[in-house]
């Protein structure tokens, strides 16, 4: 990334951080894991998740993480819907 | 009491308790998290068995705490207004079941619980990492899901009271058993190497279903009770049937 985003968390109710690509492969790989994938398969799929967010938010200064988790499911459902709907749904399985 | 009219009780008692979601929703998000952080398998199924035992544990105390106290304060049979409470009680939490168990308008399966509360079971799933503490994550399913259990568990400990002291241990192993049913499903899927994603996709798509049946389940139950012991023993007693 050439230039750093604000993620605005949970509609402001949380501080404003920094876009972090760890975390969202972090958080990608672990829905694909929890669909029983492959490790190399969940890497993959977390790293060409996390390169169609940036290409997305090219040209944004401020995102919310509501954004960022709408969009990641997007790719996510094009490469693995099961573990898309598993990140999409992680908060309202209780 | 006769006996197939107890055990007829405690197993439609038993299959209400199982239709509730919220150990099914929590085995669930725990075995996701556990196999989301690369933990080994039998790690995951450790963890999901602790789980399930804690729900074990907790719903045999339950029902057998209530067996209990029915026994000491009924000494002479159950007071046909005990009887009208349950079957209230009962008929309430039917209705309730049927307006608010899910959430309205949410997609998943988000169930009744209040907010913080959903969010802190949540965490603390999501941070289990021992057995003790998902044995103990099973207790708390358990007493969270205590409003709408509190019927078909009356229902069941006040018909068990009315059995000599060993059937009264098969009753409650009965209750017991069946109301871990579903909980053990899931399990036993998620042991055999079946998708979450699956698992949970079924849960969302017949969430209304299982939701109609719980409260019409509650409803049946309140009326058989209250025709069986309140009414029809009121009729006897006036020697009208």
């Amino acid at each position: 990334m050439s230039h750093s985003v604000d993620v605005v968390k949970r509609g402001g109710k949380r501080p404003t951080e920094a876009y972090s690509r760890k975390k969202l492969e972090a958080s990608v790989y672990a829905a694909c894991l929890s669909v029983r994938s492959l490790d190399g398969h969940a890497k993959q799929t977390a790293a060409q998740v996390a390169d169609a967010i940036e290409a997305w938010m090219k040209n944004k200064s401020e995102i919310t993480s509501t954004d960022i988790r709408r969009q990641a499911s997007k790719a996510l459902s094009k490469l693995h819907p099961d573990a898309a709907y598993l990140y999409q749904h992680h908060r309202v399985i209780l | 009491m006769d006996y197939p009219t107890v055990f007829g009780i405690i197993g439609l008692a038993a299959l209400i308790h199982a239709s509730f979601q919220l150990s099914v929703s929590m085995v669930t998000l725990l075995s996701g998290h556990s196999l989301g952080s690369k933990a080994r398998s039998n790690h995951t199924m450790a963890l999901v068995g602790a789980f399930f035992a804690g729900v074990v544990v907790m719903t045999m105390l339950s029902v057998s705490f209530l067996a209990y106290l029915g026994e000491q304060l009924f000494r002479h049979g159950v007071p046909q207004l005990v009887w009208s409470v349950v079957a209230g009680l009962s008929m309430g939490l039917g209705v309730a079941v049927w307006a608010f168990y899910y959430r309205r308008g949410k997609s998943g399966t988000s169930l009744w619980l209040p907010r913080t509360m959903a969010r802190f079971l949540s965490e603390r799933t999501k941070a289990t990492a021992n057995t003790a503490e998902s044995f103990s994550l099973g207790i708390a399913s358990v007493l969270a899901e205590g409003i709408f259990i509190v019927a078909p568990a009356s229902a069941a400990a006040l018909a068990m009271i009315h059995l000599p002291a060993p059937l009264q241990l098969a009753g409650m192993v009965l209750y017991t058993a069946i109301a871990s049913l579903g909980i053990l499903l899931v399990i036993m899927l998620i042991g055999s190497g079946h998708k979450l994603s699956h698992i949970q996709r079924w849960r969302e798509e017949n969430k209304r279903f299982l939701q109609f049946a719980a409260g019409s389940a509650l409803l049946v139950l309140g009326f058989y009770v209250y025709v069986n012991e309140v009414v029809a023993a009121a009729a006897l007693a006036r020697g009208g049937m």
